[in-house]
């Protein structure tokens, strides 16, 4: 356990941090990934069933989009704070 | 051809500094540090004027001079280009924000209010991305120029959310009365799960003005700082070879930002409080 400790010699807290922020903002970004490509995709197949339903579909999907990436900077935000903070 | 030579200036523009100061220390949030350029103190309130304020201020007035200029003067029954920008955005307001939130009989009373913030956050953003003196950094005498957006601040955003977050209950308050208003927070659900989903409920009152607030703030100090860190590249690593790969980059994410991002977050502020007074306007229950 000793010989452990002391290979990491010394700033266990920074790479802690470092760690902590990677992951937030990563899974934040794997969600979001997700959501929006599955925006996209939805909105390609109404647009290729229903092409006149266009113009209504475009505002609903930008809403969906920005709701959606949002959620990175939730991740981004949290981390910051936790990278800061602790 | 003209955007092209345009965009060629300011590759080199942003090439060449770095030449003769690719060395030294580099640190994006000293960009974000608000200092007291003029102090103002009220008691206990700081009401001093910082860089985001001073952007602020020139948001309003260009967003008023936009408004007048694009949408008031010389209007024909024959628009020019000017006037159907104008109308474009006035249609967007119309049928995209304030007949999808709000409910027919609010829409007079509320079209101006969110038809404001969608052009007033809009200018706002724009001219986060214009380098601008007012870095409050000097270089040999000479102003800095830099790029800032007040909206990269959570005070401002925070405000701006509070606005529609003190609205949204002051018209649910007004039009259905308290008792009715509050009455409709609480959803149809089995009795004993209601002590657990009426907090959440309240909770996610609250939450509105986090993710209002955030979601805007967060993705334009995101997308700065995204800009910075590439051009910054240069600085910490200290290699003028490495602006090849760098500007470009940077020059991507910077138009990303104008043309994609600016826009959908004024039309995404605007919307959601559409949305939230419409709702408290004429609740489902």
């Amino acid at each position: 356990m000793s010989t452990l400790l002391a290979a990491t010699s010394g700033d266990v807290t920074k790479a802690g941090k470092a760690i902590g922020l990677a992951l937030g903002v990563g899974l934040g970004a794997l969600g979001a990934g997700v959501g929006i490509g599955n925006i996209f995709g939805s909105m390609i197949q109404s647009v290729a069933r229903q092409p006149e339903l266009r113009g209504e579909l475009q505002g609903i999907q930008w809403l969906g989009f920005a709701l959606t990436e949002a959620v990175v900077f939730y991740g981004l935000l949290g981390s910051i704070l936790a990278y800061v903070l602790v | 051809m003209r955007i092209r030579r345009l965009l060629v200036v300011a590759a080199l523009a942003l090439a060449a500094p770095p030449v003769a100061l690719a060395r030294g220390e580099f640190d994006p949030t000293t960009e974000f540090e608000q200092h007291e350029w003029i102090p103002i103190h009220l008691g206990p309130l700081n009401l001093s004027i910082t860089k985001a304020v001073a952007y602020l201020l020139i948001g309003t007035a260009l967003t008023i001079l936009l408004g007048l200029f694009l949408m008031r003067a010389r209007l024909a029954l024959l628009p020019d280009r000017r006037q159907t920008i104008g109308e474009a955005l006035y249609e967007i307001a119309q049928t995209q924000i304030a007949e999808q939130g709000l409910p027919s009989k609010a829409i007079g009373l509320w079209f101006p209010y969110v038809a404001t913030l969608l052009l007033f956050i809009l200018v706002v953003n724009l001219i986060g991305f214009i380098p601008l003196p007012l870095t409050g950094e000097t270089w040999h005498g000479i102003p800095v120029w830099g790029i800032y957006a007040a909206t990269s601040s959570l005070s401002v955003t925070l405000a701006l959310a509070l606005l529609t977050f003190v609205f949204t209950h002051f018209e649910g308050i007004r039009w259905n009365g308290p008792v009715r208003y509050f009455k409709s927070w609480i959803p149809d659900a089995p009795k004993p799960l209601l002590a657990l989903i009426v907090p959440l409920e309240v909770l996610g009152q609250f939450m509105r003005l986090i993710s209002l607030s955030v979601r805007l703030f967060a993705n334009m100090l995101a997308g700065h700082i995204l800009i910075l860190t590439f051009i910054g590249l240069l600085f910490i690593l200290q290699s003028v070879y490495l602006a090849v790969l760098v500007i470009p980059v940077a020059v991507l994410f910077y138009l990303f930002e104008v043309i994609i991002v600016v826009g959908i977050q004024a039309f995404i502020f605007a919307a959601l409080s559409a949305i939230y007074i419409g709702s408290a306007i004429e609740p489902q229950h």
